[in-house]
Protein backbone atom coordinates (compact mmCIF):
# COMPACT_ATOMS: atom_id res chain seq x y z
CA UNK A 1 0.00 0.00 0.00
CA UNK A 2 2.68 2.86 1.02
CA UNK A 3 4.64 1.90 -2.28
CA UNK A 4 1.91 2.26 -4.59
CA UNK A 5 1.29 5.21 -2.59
CA UNK A 6 5.15 6.22 -3.27
CA UNK A 7 4.48 5.91 -6.75
CA UNK A 8 1.79 7.53 -6.82
CA UNK A 9 2.52 10.55 -5.70
CA UNK A 10 5.85 11.00 -7.82
CA UNK A 11 3.48 10.40 -10.76
CA UNK A 12 1.16 13.00 -10.22
CA UNK A 13 3.43 15.52 -9.50
CA UNK A 14 4.86 14.47 -12.78
CA UNK A 15 1.90 15.38 -14.24
CA UNK A 16 1.53 18.87 -12.66
CA UNK A 17 5.55 19.46 -13.80
CA UNK A 18 4.51 18.26 -17.05
CA UNK A 19 3.93 20.86 -20.12
CA UNK A 20 2.12 17.92 -22.12
CA UNK A 21 -0.45 17.52 -18.97
CA UNK A 22 -1.32 21.12 -19.41
CA UNK A 23 -1.86 21.29 -23.12
CA UNK A 24 -4.13 18.51 -22.72
CA UNK A 25 -5.90 20.14 -19.79
CA UNK A 26 -6.32 23.42 -22.03
CA UNK A 27 -7.54 21.06 -25.12
CA UNK A 28 -9.97 19.43 -23.14
CA UNK A 29 -11.50 22.41 -21.20
CA UNK A 30 -11.32 24.11 -24.58
CA UNK A 31 -13.64 21.72 -26.44
CA UNK A 32 -15.84 20.57 -23.28
CA UNK A 33 -16.54 25.00 -22.47
CA UNK A 34 -17.16 25.24 -26.73
CA UNK A 35 -19.60 22.28 -26.24
CA UNK A 36 -21.54 23.89 -23.27
CA UNK A 37 -21.50 27.23 -24.36
CA UNK A 38 -23.58 25.95 -27.97
CA UNK A 39 -25.27 23.46 -25.75
CA UNK A 40 -26.64 26.63 -23.82
CA UNK A 41 -27.54 28.53 -26.47
CA UNK A 42 -29.36 26.45 -28.07
CA UNK A 43 -31.39 25.47 -24.68
CA UNK A 44 -32.11 29.45 -24.72
CA UNK A 45 -34.72 28.64 -27.79
CA UNK A 46 -34.43 24.95 -29.11
CA UNK A 47 -34.08 22.95 -26.68
CA UNK A 48 -33.63 21.75 -23.01
CA UNK A 49 -30.06 21.47 -21.29
CA UNK A 50 -28.74 18.39 -22.33
CA UNK A 51 -27.55 16.72 -18.89
CA UNK A 52 -24.95 14.22 -20.13
CA UNK A 53 -23.80 16.20 -22.51
CA UNK A 54 -20.04 16.53 -21.33
CA UNK A 55 -19.34 13.32 -20.39
CA UNK A 56 -20.77 12.37 -23.58
CA UNK A 57 -18.21 14.57 -25.57
CA UNK A 58 -15.49 13.01 -23.36
CA UNK A 59 -16.44 9.38 -24.22
CA UNK A 60 -15.07 10.34 -27.67
CA UNK A 61 -12.20 12.50 -27.03
CA UNK A 62 -10.89 10.11 -24.29
CA UNK A 63 -9.89 7.76 -26.80
CA UNK A 64 -7.18 10.42 -27.78
CA UNK A 65 -6.39 11.45 -24.22
CA UNK A 66 -6.07 8.07 -22.87
CA UNK A 67 -3.28 7.26 -24.92
CA UNK A 68 -1.60 11.02 -24.58
CA UNK A 69 -2.25 10.83 -20.68
CA UNK A 70 -0.49 7.03 -20.85
CA UNK A 71 2.60 6.88 -22.73
CA UNK A 72 5.20 8.42 -20.49
CA UNK A 73 4.09 6.21 -17.52
CA UNK A 74 5.97 2.69 -18.27
CA UNK A 75 7.91 3.72 -21.89
CA UNK A 76 9.74 6.68 -19.80
CA UNK A 77 11.07 4.38 -17.11
CA UNK A 78 12.34 1.58 -19.96
CA UNK A 79 14.09 4.18 -21.95
CA UNK A 80 15.83 5.74 -19.25
CA UNK A 81 16.68 2.32 -17.74
CA UNK A 82 15.60 3.70 -14.19
CA UNK A 83 13.13 0.53 -14.36
CA UNK A 84 16.28 -1.74 -13.55
CA UNK A 85 16.09 0.69 -10.20
CA UNK A 86 12.50 0.23 -9.71
CA UNK A 87 12.43 -3.39 -10.36
CA UNK A 88 15.73 -3.92 -7.76
CA UNK A 89 14.01 -1.52 -5.10
CA UNK A 90 12.15 -4.08 -2.31
CA UNK A 91 8.45 -3.34 -3.63
CA UNK A 92 6.29 -5.52 -5.38
CA UNK A 93 6.37 -5.43 -9.56
CA UNK A 94 2.22 -4.80 -9.43
CA UNK A 95 2.85 -1.32 -6.92
CA UNK A 96 4.53 -0.45 -9.95
CA UNK A 97 1.60 -0.73 -12.07
CA UNK A 98 -0.94 0.01 -9.68
CA UNK A 99 0.67 3.35 -8.50
CA UNK A 100 1.17 4.85 -11.82
CA UNK A 101 -2.50 3.72 -12.86
CA UNK A 102 -3.82 5.51 -10.58
CA UNK A 103 -2.32 8.59 -10.83
CA UNK A 104 -3.10 9.00 -14.45
CA UNK A 105 -6.86 8.19 -13.33
CA UNK A 106 -6.01 10.81 -10.57
CA UNK A 107 -5.09 13.37 -13.14
CA UNK A 108 -8.56 12.41 -15.68
CA UNK A 109 -10.77 12.93 -12.49
CA UNK A 110 -8.73 16.32 -11.68
CA UNK A 111 -9.40 16.96 -15.50
CA UNK A 112 -13.25 15.76 -14.76
CA UNK A 113 -13.59 17.98 -11.73
CA UNK A 114 -12.85 21.23 -13.61
CA UNK A 115 -15.86 20.68 -16.00
CA UNK A 116 -17.92 20.33 -12.79
CA UNK A 117 -17.80 24.59 -13.43
CA UNK A 118 -20.39 23.94 -16.29
CA UNK A 119 -22.35 21.99 -14.02
CA UNK A 120 -22.57 24.69 -11.38
CA UNK A 121 -22.98 27.56 -14.01
CA UNK A 122 -26.17 25.20 -14.95
CA UNK A 123 -27.65 24.54 -12.02
CA UNK A 124 -27.40 28.43 -11.67
CA UNK A 125 -29.46 29.36 -15.19
CA UNK A 126 -32.04 26.48 -15.57
CA UNK A 127 -33.21 23.18 -14.09
CA UNK A 128 -31.34 20.56 -15.23
CA UNK A 129 -31.30 16.71 -14.10
CA UNK A 130 -28.59 16.71 -11.63
CA UNK A 131 -28.87 12.65 -11.40
CA UNK A 132 -28.97 12.15 -14.74
CA UNK A 133 -25.67 14.22 -14.89
CA UNK A 134 -24.56 12.21 -11.82
CA UNK A 135 -25.09 8.88 -13.39
CA UNK A 136 -23.56 9.92 -16.69
CA UNK A 137 -20.47 11.24 -14.52
CA UNK A 138 -19.86 8.06 -12.81
CA UNK A 139 -19.51 6.52 -16.08
CA UNK A 140 -17.83 8.39 -17.43
CA UNK A 141 -15.31 7.80 -14.58
CA UNK A 142 -15.19 4.32 -15.14
CA UNK A 143 -15.17 4.61 -18.71
CA UNK A 144 -12.15 7.11 -18.27
CA UNK A 145 -10.59 4.87 -15.80
CA UNK A 146 -10.77 1.39 -18.37
CA UNK A 147 -9.09 3.62 -21.38
CA UNK A 148 -6.37 4.72 -19.28
CA UNK A 149 -5.37 1.21 -17.91
CA UNK A 150 -5.63 0.54 -21.47
CA UNK A 151 -2.73 2.94 -22.46
CA UNK A 152 -1.01 1.98 -19.32
CA UNK A 153 -0.62 -1.55 -21.19
CA UNK A 154 0.72 -0.73 -23.99
CA UNK A 155 3.13 1.44 -22.10
CA UNK A 156 4.80 -1.50 -20.80
CA UNK A 157 5.21 -2.85 -24.47
CA UNK A 158 8.03 -0.60 -25.29
CA UNK A 159 10.39 2.23 -24.85
CA UNK A 160 8.77 4.30 -27.09
CA UNK A 161 6.52 6.95 -25.76
CA UNK A 162 5.06 7.76 -29.51
CA UNK A 163 4.70 3.80 -30.29
CA UNK A 164 3.06 3.21 -26.97
CA UNK A 165 0.52 6.24 -27.35
CA UNK A 166 -0.18 4.77 -31.25
CA UNK A 167 -0.62 1.22 -30.73
CA UNK A 168 -3.15 1.97 -27.18
CA UNK A 169 -5.11 4.80 -29.57
CA UNK A 170 -5.63 1.71 -32.38
CA UNK A 171 -6.43 -0.51 -29.69
CA UNK A 172 -8.97 2.12 -28.18
CA UNK A 173 -10.41 2.57 -31.76
CA UNK A 174 -11.19 -0.40 -31.84
CA UNK A 175 -12.51 -1.19 -28.53
CA UNK A 176 -14.81 1.71 -29.39
CA UNK A 177 -16.04 1.43 -33.09
CA UNK A 178 -15.70 -2.32 -32.94
CA UNK A 179 -19.81 -2.38 -32.93
CA UNK A 180 -19.44 -1.30 -36.01
CA UNK A 181 -18.52 -5.08 -38.02
CA UNK A 182 -21.45 -5.83 -36.65
CA UNK A 183 -22.89 -3.73 -39.15
CA UNK A 184 -20.91 -5.24 -41.83
CA UNK A 185 -22.36 -8.82 -41.30
CA UNK A 186 -25.77 -7.77 -40.90
CA UNK A 187 -26.52 -9.98 -38.23
CA UNK A 188 -28.63 -8.16 -35.04
CA UNK A 189 -27.80 -10.89 -32.69
CA UNK A 190 -23.82 -10.66 -33.60
CA UNK A 191 -24.14 -6.56 -34.02
CA UNK A 192 -25.48 -6.96 -30.68
CA UNK A 193 -22.70 -8.58 -28.83
CA UNK A 194 -20.06 -6.95 -30.44
CA UNK A 195 -22.08 -3.41 -28.85
CA UNK A 196 -21.70 -5.08 -25.58
CA UNK A 197 -18.10 -5.36 -25.88
CA UNK A 198 -17.35 -1.41 -27.08
CA UNK A 199 -16.52 0.70 -24.31
CA UNK A 200 -19.38 2.59 -25.34
CA UNK A 201 -21.78 0.09 -25.72
CA UNK A 202 -21.85 0.22 -21.99
CA UNK A 203 -22.30 4.12 -21.77
CA UNK A 204 -24.17 4.93 -24.63
CA UNK A 205 -27.28 2.86 -23.67
CA UNK A 206 -26.91 3.36 -19.69
CA UNK A 207 -25.08 5.89 -18.06
CA UNK A 208 -25.03 8.68 -21.06
CA UNK A 209 -29.00 8.40 -20.67
CA UNK A 210 -28.76 8.74 -16.39
CA UNK A 211 -29.13 4.47 -15.90
CA UNK A 212 -26.49 2.86 -14.32
CA UNK A 213 -26.73 -0.51 -14.48
CA UNK A 214 -24.31 -2.93 -12.39
CA UNK A 215 -23.18 -5.05 -15.58
CA UNK A 216 -21.44 -1.95 -17.19
CA UNK A 217 -19.54 -1.31 -13.78
CA UNK A 218 -18.37 -4.73 -14.04
CA UNK A 219 -17.64 -4.07 -17.84
CA UNK A 220 -15.37 -1.09 -16.66
CA UNK A 221 -13.63 -2.66 -13.75
CA UNK A 222 -13.34 -5.73 -15.61
CA UNK A 223 -11.54 -4.03 -18.27
CA UNK A 224 -9.28 -2.13 -16.22
CA UNK A 225 -8.38 -5.30 -14.01
CA UNK A 226 -7.37 -7.26 -17.28
CA UNK A 227 -5.06 -4.08 -19.15
CA UNK A 228 -3.10 -4.00 -15.32
CA UNK A 229 -3.11 -7.52 -15.27
CA UNK A 230 -1.45 -7.78 -18.39
CA UNK A 231 0.50 -4.68 -17.92
CA UNK A 232 2.42 -6.13 -14.38
CA UNK A 233 3.01 -9.49 -16.15
CA UNK A 234 4.64 -7.09 -19.18
CA UNK A 235 6.84 -5.51 -16.50
CA UNK A 236 7.80 -8.67 -15.06
CA UNK A 237 8.56 -10.23 -18.09
CA UNK A 238 11.48 -7.60 -18.58
CA UNK A 239 13.09 -9.61 -16.02
CA UNK A 240 13.37 -12.70 -18.20
CA UNK A 241 14.46 -10.08 -21.06
CA UNK A 242 17.05 -8.36 -19.07
CA UNK B 1 27.75 -12.02 2.20
CA UNK B 2 27.39 -12.90 -1.54
CA UNK B 3 28.00 -16.18 -2.06
CA UNK B 4 27.75 -17.03 -6.23
CA UNK B 5 28.02 -20.98 -6.71
CA UNK B 6 27.78 -22.48 -10.76
CA UNK B 7 26.02 -19.60 -11.78
CA UNK B 8 24.72 -19.81 -15.08
CA UNK B 9 22.90 -17.49 -17.11
CA UNK B 10 21.66 -17.91 -20.95
CA UNK B 11 20.08 -15.39 -23.45
CA UNK B 12 18.51 -17.62 -25.45
CA UNK B 13 21.37 -19.83 -26.59
CA UNK B 14 23.57 -17.82 -25.86
CA UNK B 15 25.38 -18.38 -22.55
CA UNK B 16 26.69 -14.98 -20.63
CA UNK B 17 27.82 -16.57 -17.79
CA UNK B 18 28.97 -19.94 -18.01
CA UNK B 19 29.46 -21.33 -14.12
CA UNK B 20 30.67 -18.69 -12.24
CA UNK B 21 31.25 -19.11 -8.67
CA UNK B 22 33.01 -16.59 -5.56
CA UNK B 23 32.28 -14.75 -2.42
CA UNK B 24 32.55 -11.78 -1.12
CA UNK B 25 33.13 -11.15 2.80
CA UNK B 26 32.06 -8.15 4.46
CA UNK B 27 34.22 -5.16 4.85
CA UNK B 28 35.76 -6.60 1.45
CA UNK B 29 35.96 -4.96 -1.60
CA UNK B 30 35.49 -7.44 -5.11
CA UNK B 31 36.47 -6.57 -8.29
CA UNK B 32 34.75 -7.48 -11.39
CA UNK B 33 37.23 -7.20 -14.06
CA UNK B 34 36.40 -8.12 -17.79
CA UNK B 35 36.24 -6.82 -21.57
CA UNK B 36 33.21 -6.04 -23.02
CA UNK B 37 30.83 -8.87 -23.17
CA UNK B 38 32.44 -10.43 -20.06
CA UNK B 39 29.57 -11.08 -18.55
CA UNK B 40 30.17 -8.25 -15.67
CA UNK B 41 26.44 -6.73 -16.12
CA UNK B 42 24.85 -9.77 -16.44
CA UNK B 43 25.90 -11.07 -13.05
CA UNK B 44 25.44 -8.39 -10.99
CA UNK B 45 22.12 -8.11 -12.48
CA UNK B 46 21.11 -11.49 -11.05
CA UNK B 47 22.85 -10.22 -7.75
CA UNK B 48 20.60 -7.77 -7.58
CA UNK B 49 17.51 -9.71 -8.19
CA UNK B 50 16.92 -7.92 -11.58
CA UNK B 51 17.66 -10.80 -13.61
CA UNK B 52 16.67 -14.83 -12.45
CA UNK B 53 19.84 -16.92 -13.10
CA UNK B 54 19.20 -20.09 -15.41
CA UNK B 55 21.18 -22.32 -13.01
CA UNK B 56 23.23 -22.24 -9.83
CA UNK B 57 23.01 -20.52 -6.66
CA UNK B 58 23.10 -16.90 -5.54
CA UNK B 59 23.03 -15.55 -1.94
CA UNK B 60 23.08 -12.37 -0.73
CA UNK B 61 23.09 -11.79 2.93
CA UNK B 62 22.39 -15.42 3.65
CA UNK B 63 19.53 -14.76 1.02
CA UNK B 64 18.42 -16.51 -2.09
CA UNK B 65 18.01 -14.21 -4.94
CA UNK B 66 15.38 -16.15 -6.00
CA UNK B 67 13.19 -17.67 -2.95
CA UNK B 68 14.14 -14.46 -1.36
CA UNK B 69 14.19 -12.02 -3.72
CA UNK B 70 12.85 -9.24 -1.55
CA UNK B 71 15.22 -9.45 0.99
CA UNK B 72 18.08 -9.86 -1.10
CA UNK B 73 16.74 -6.67 -2.37
CA UNK B 74 16.54 -5.27 0.88
CA UNK B 75 20.36 -5.28 1.47
CA UNK B 76 21.01 -4.49 -2.00
CA UNK B 77 22.51 -0.75 -3.13
CA UNK B 78 22.89 -0.83 -7.35
CA UNK B 79 24.29 1.72 -9.52
CA UNK B 80 23.38 0.23 -13.10
CA UNK B 81 26.20 0.85 -15.62
CA UNK B 82 24.04 3.64 -17.30
CA UNK B 83 22.87 6.33 -14.06
CA UNK B 84 18.91 5.80 -14.22
CA UNK B 85 17.68 9.26 -13.68
CA UNK B 86 14.34 10.91 -13.64
CA UNK B 87 15.46 13.94 -15.75
CA UNK B 88 12.66 15.94 -14.67
CA UNK B 89 12.69 15.62 -10.64
CA UNK B 90 15.08 17.50 -8.58
CA UNK B 91 18.60 15.95 -7.36
CA UNK B 92 16.89 15.83 -3.70
CA UNK B 93 12.98 14.54 -4.89
CA UNK B 94 15.33 12.21 -6.74
CA UNK B 95 17.39 10.43 -4.05
CA UNK B 96 14.13 10.81 -1.21
CA UNK B 97 12.12 9.21 -3.94
CA UNK B 98 14.63 6.22 -3.73
CA UNK B 99 14.93 6.53 0.22
CA UNK B 100 11.00 6.44 0.44
CA UNK B 101 10.55 3.21 -1.93
CA UNK B 102 13.35 1.17 -0.19
CA UNK B 103 12.15 2.15 3.65
CA UNK B 104 14.11 4.36 5.10
CA UNK B 105 13.04 5.14 8.42
CA UNK B 106 13.74 9.07 8.32
CA UNK B 107 14.46 9.60 4.83
CA UNK B 108 14.47 13.40 4.80
CA UNK B 109 17.79 13.30 7.41
CA UNK B 110 19.44 10.20 4.93
CA UNK B 111 18.84 12.18 1.46
CA UNK B 112 20.89 15.51 3.90
CA UNK B 113 23.55 12.94 4.73
CA UNK B 114 24.04 11.33 1.51
CA UNK B 115 23.89 14.53 0.02
CA UNK B 116 25.81 16.25 1.94
CA UNK B 117 28.48 12.73 1.41
CA UNK B 118 28.99 13.63 -2.44
CA UNK B 119 29.11 17.28 -2.14
CA UNK B 120 25.32 17.56 -3.75
CA UNK B 121 23.78 19.50 -1.30
CA UNK B 122 24.89 22.89 -3.28
CA UNK B 123 22.46 21.20 -6.19
CA UNK B 124 19.56 20.02 -4.27
CA UNK B 125 16.65 22.09 -5.80
CA UNK B 126 18.38 21.59 -9.34
CA UNK B 127 16.70 19.37 -11.96
CA UNK B 128 18.54 16.37 -12.41
CA UNK B 129 18.59 16.99 -16.18
CA UNK B 130 21.16 19.59 -15.70
CA UNK B 131 23.63 17.73 -14.55
CA UNK B 132 26.98 17.20 -15.74
CA UNK B 133 27.74 13.58 -16.71
CA UNK B 134 30.65 13.61 -13.30
CA UNK B 135 27.49 14.57 -11.13
CA UNK B 136 25.11 12.40 -12.24
CA UNK B 137 27.47 9.64 -11.14
CA UNK B 138 27.25 11.21 -7.93
CA UNK B 139 23.30 11.17 -7.56
CA UNK B 140 24.15 7.91 -8.80
CA UNK B 141 26.11 6.57 -6.02
CA UNK B 142 23.68 8.57 -3.63
CA UNK B 143 20.92 6.64 -4.88
CA UNK B 144 22.57 3.55 -4.11
CA UNK B 145 23.92 4.08 -0.72
CA UNK B 146 21.12 6.47 0.84
CA UNK B 147 19.20 2.89 2.33
CA UNK B 148 22.78 1.97 3.70
CA UNK B 149 22.90 -0.84 2.35
CA UNK B 150 24.92 -3.84 3.81
CA UNK B 151 25.85 -5.05 0.03
CA UNK B 152 26.74 -2.49 -2.58
CA UNK B 153 26.94 -2.93 -6.57
CA UNK B 154 28.36 -0.75 -8.66
CA UNK B 155 28.46 -1.29 -12.42
CA UNK B 156 31.76 0.54 -13.97
CA UNK B 157 31.14 3.55 -12.06
CA UNK B 158 34.28 5.01 -13.49
CA UNK B 159 33.22 4.52 -17.21
CA UNK B 160 32.47 7.96 -19.14
CA UNK B 161 34.14 10.61 -16.53
CA UNK B 162 36.80 13.07 -16.64
CA UNK B 163 40.14 11.84 -14.58
CA UNK B 164 39.57 13.78 -11.92
CA UNK B 165 36.58 12.57 -11.21
CA UNK B 166 37.11 8.88 -11.46
CA UNK B 167 39.61 9.56 -8.59
CA UNK B 168 37.42 10.90 -6.67
CA UNK B 169 34.69 8.08 -6.99
CA UNK B 170 37.33 5.65 -6.79
CA UNK B 171 37.72 7.31 -3.41
CA UNK B 172 34.06 6.95 -2.46
CA UNK B 173 34.47 2.89 -3.40
CA UNK B 174 37.51 2.70 -0.87
CA UNK B 175 35.60 4.37 1.47
CA UNK B 176 32.66 2.34 1.39
CA UNK B 177 34.74 -0.74 2.78
CA UNK B 178 34.52 -0.34 6.23
CA UNK B 179 30.86 -0.52 6.45
CA UNK B 180 29.84 -2.55 3.41
CA UNK B 181 30.25 -4.95 1.21
CA UNK B 182 31.55 -4.01 -2.44
CA UNK B 183 31.09 -5.33 -5.95
CA UNK B 184 32.50 -3.40 -8.05
CA UNK B 185 33.15 -4.27 -11.83
CA UNK B 186 35.58 -2.76 -14.39
CA UNK B 187 37.76 -3.32 -17.47
CA UNK B 188 40.47 -1.18 -16.44
CA UNK B 189 43.22 -3.69 -14.98
CA UNK B 190 44.98 -0.72 -13.00
CA UNK B 191 41.70 1.05 -11.43
CA UNK B 192 40.85 -2.89 -10.12
CA UNK B 193 44.10 -3.33 -8.81
CA UNK B 194 44.25 -0.14 -6.62
CA UNK B 195 40.78 -0.57 -5.11
CA UNK B 196 39.90 -3.78 -4.90
CA UNK B 197 40.94 -6.58 -2.07
CA UNK B 198 39.91 -9.00 -4.42
CA UNK B 199 39.53 -9.44 -8.08
CA UNK B 200 37.21 -12.00 -10.39
CA UNK B 201 38.88 -12.38 -13.75
CA UNK B 202 35.77 -12.86 -16.26
CA UNK B 203 36.35 -13.54 -20.15
CA UNK B 204 32.86 -14.46 -21.97
CA UNK B 205 31.02 -15.68 -19.10
CA UNK B 206 33.96 -17.75 -17.88
CA UNK B 207 36.11 -17.33 -14.59
CA UNK B 208 39.65 -17.17 -15.99
CA UNK B 209 41.49 -15.92 -12.72
CA UNK B 210 40.55 -14.75 -9.43
CA UNK B 211 42.78 -13.43 -6.72
CA UNK B 212 44.41 -10.55 -4.48
CA UNK B 213 45.50 -7.64 -6.89
CA UNK B 214 49.26 -8.58 -6.14
CA UNK B 215 48.90 -11.98 -6.74
CA UNK B 216 47.05 -11.81 -10.36
CA UNK B 217 49.53 -9.03 -11.09
CA UNK B 218 52.69 -11.21 -11.21
CA UNK B 219 50.20 -13.85 -12.71
CA UNK B 220 48.76 -11.91 -15.36
CA UNK B 221 52.61 -10.29 -16.34
CA UNK B 222 54.46 -12.93 -18.03
CA UNK B 223 57.69 -11.26 -18.56
CA UNK B 224 58.32 -7.88 -18.82
CA UNK B 225 58.05 -5.75 -21.81
CA UNK B 226 59.46 -2.37 -23.15
CA UNK B 227 59.34 -0.02 -25.87
CA UNK B 228 63.53 0.64 -27.07
CA UNK B 229 64.44 3.02 -29.92
CA UNK B 230 68.09 3.26 -30.82
CA UNK B 231 69.76 5.21 -33.00
CA UNK B 232 73.62 4.87 -34.72
CA UNK B 233 72.97 1.34 -36.80
CA UNK B 234 70.26 0.18 -39.50
CA UNK B 235 67.59 -1.13 -37.76
CA UNK B 236 68.34 -4.46 -38.86
CA UNK B 237 71.85 -4.60 -36.84
CA UNK B 238 70.05 -3.51 -33.48
CA UNK B 239 67.35 -6.13 -34.07
CA UNK B 240 70.04 -8.70 -34.01
CA UNK B 241 71.59 -6.67 -30.89
CA UNK B 242 68.73 -6.76 -29.17
CA UNK B 243 68.25 -10.27 -29.38
CA UNK B 244 71.12 -11.48 -28.45
CA UNK B 245 70.42 -9.97 -25.01
CA UNK B 246 70.16 -12.32 -22.19
CA UNK B 247 66.88 -13.24 -21.65
CA UNK B 248 64.97 -11.58 -24.31
CA UNK B 249 62.69 -13.83 -26.50
CA UNK B 250 60.70 -11.26 -29.24
CA UNK B 251 62.04 -8.51 -30.28
CA UNK B 252 59.49 -6.96 -32.51
CA UNK B 253 59.64 -3.81 -34.59
CA UNK B 254 57.55 -1.13 -33.76
CA UNK B 255 57.20 2.51 -35.34
CA UNK B 256 61.11 3.85 -35.03
CA UNK B 257 61.54 1.25 -32.07
CA UNK B 258 61.78 -2.14 -31.16
CA UNK B 259 59.20 -3.88 -28.32
CA UNK B 260 61.51 -6.45 -26.54
CA UNK B 261 59.36 -9.18 -24.40
CA UNK B 262 61.68 -10.69 -21.48
CA UNK B 263 61.06 -13.69 -19.21
CA UNK B 264 59.89 -13.63 -15.70
CA UNK B 265 60.38 -10.64 -13.95
CA UNK B 266 63.90 -9.51 -15.29
CA UNK B 267 63.76 -6.20 -16.14
CA UNK B 268 66.14 -5.46 -18.82
CA UNK B 269 66.53 -1.77 -18.81
CA UNK B 270 70.21 -2.26 -17.29
CA UNK B 271 71.08 -4.14 -20.40
CA UNK B 272 69.75 -1.98 -22.55
CA UNK B 273 71.65 1.08 -21.51
CA UNK B 274 74.76 -1.13 -21.57
CA UNK B 275 74.24 -2.37 -25.08
CA UNK B 276 73.82 1.13 -25.95
CA UNK B 277 77.15 2.19 -24.08
CA UNK B 278 79.23 -0.98 -25.07
CA UNK B 279 78.63 0.36 -28.99
CA UNK B 280 77.95 4.03 -28.78
CA UNK B 281 74.63 3.80 -29.97
CA UNK B 282 72.77 6.74 -28.60
CA UNK B 283 69.65 5.49 -26.95
CA UNK B 284 66.68 7.42 -28.17
CA UNK B 285 63.79 6.41 -26.11
CA UNK B 286 63.43 3.60 -23.17
CA UNK B 287 60.41 2.56 -21.64
CA UNK B 288 58.52 -0.16 -20.00
CA UNK B 289 55.11 -1.33 -22.10
CA UNK B 290 52.16 -1.71 -19.82
CA UNK B 291 50.02 -4.93 -21.68
CA UNK B 292 46.30 -4.32 -22.33
CA UNK B 293 43.94 -5.99 -20.93
CA UNK B 294 43.28 -8.05 -23.99
CA UNK B 295 47.38 -9.13 -23.94
CA UNK B 296 46.37 -10.30 -20.52
CA UNK B 297 42.92 -11.91 -21.20
CA UNK B 298 45.19 -13.98 -24.08
CA UNK B 299 47.93 -14.98 -22.46
CA UNK B 300 45.52 -16.16 -19.32
CA UNK B 301 43.76 -18.11 -21.45
CA UNK B 302 46.73 -19.63 -23.29
CA UNK B 303 48.22 -20.66 -20.23
CA UNK B 304 44.75 -21.83 -18.74
N1 LIG C 1 19.36 -8.62 -22.71
C1 LIG C 1 20.23 -9.38 -23.41
N2 LIG C 1 19.82 -10.17 -24.39
C2 LIG C 1 20.68 -10.94 -25.09
N3 LIG C 1 22.01 -10.98 -24.87
C3 LIG C 1 22.51 -10.20 -23.91
C4 LIG C 1 21.65 -9.35 -23.12
N4 LIG C 1 22.42 -8.68 -22.24
C5 LIG C 1 23.69 -9.09 -22.46
N5 LIG C 1 23.74 -10.00 -23.45
C6 LIG C 1 24.97 -10.68 -23.94
O1 LIG C 1 25.59 -11.32 -22.85
C7 LIG C 1 27.00 -11.16 -22.88
C8 LIG C 1 27.47 -10.54 -21.58
O2 LIG C 1 26.98 -9.21 -21.51
P1 LIG C 1 27.22 -8.25 -20.28
O3 LIG C 1 26.45 -7.03 -20.54
O4 LIG C 1 26.94 -8.98 -19.03
O5 LIG C 1 28.78 -7.96 -20.38
P2 LIG C 1 29.65 -6.87 -19.63
O6 LIG C 1 30.81 -7.59 -19.06
O7 LIG C 1 28.84 -6.09 -18.71
O8 LIG C 1 30.15 -5.98 -20.84
P3 LIG C 1 30.41 -4.40 -20.93
O9 LIG C 1 31.83 -4.18 -20.51
O10 LIG C 1 30.20 -4.12 -22.38
O11 LIG C 1 29.41 -3.74 -20.06
C9 LIG C 1 27.30 -10.32 -24.11
O12 LIG C 1 27.71 -11.18 -25.12
C10 LIG C 1 25.98 -9.69 -24.45
O13 LIG C 1 25.86 -9.52 -25.83
MG1 LIG D 1 28.38 -4.13 -18.57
Amino acid sequence: MLTIWIIFRREVAQYFASPLAYLIAAAFLLLTGITFNNDVALSITVKPVEPALIPDLLAEIMVLIAPLLTMRLLAEEHREGTVELLLTAPIADSSIVIGKFLSAWAYFTFLLALTLLYQFILVNISQPDIAHTIAAYLGIWLYGGATLAVGLLFSATTENQILAAFLSLITLLVLYFGDSAGQIVANLDVAAILFNLTLRGHYAPSFSIGVVRAEDVVYYAGVMAVALFIAIRLLESKRWRG
Amino acid sequence: MIVVKDLVRRYGTHTAVDRLSFTAQPGEIVGLLGPNGAGKTTTMRILTGFLPPTAGSVQVGGFDVQTDSLEVRRRVGYLPERVPVYPDMTVRGYVLFWARLRGVPRPAAAVEAVLKRFDLLDRQHKLVRSLSKGLRQRLGLAQALVHNPPVVILDEPTIGIDPGQVIEVREVVKSLRQEHTVLFSSHILSEVEQVCDRVVILHRGRMVAAGTPEVLGRQMKPGTHLYVALGGKAPAEIKKLLQKLDGVHTVREQGAGFVISSHGERDQRAAVTALSARHGLPLLELRPIELSLEDIFLTLLEKG
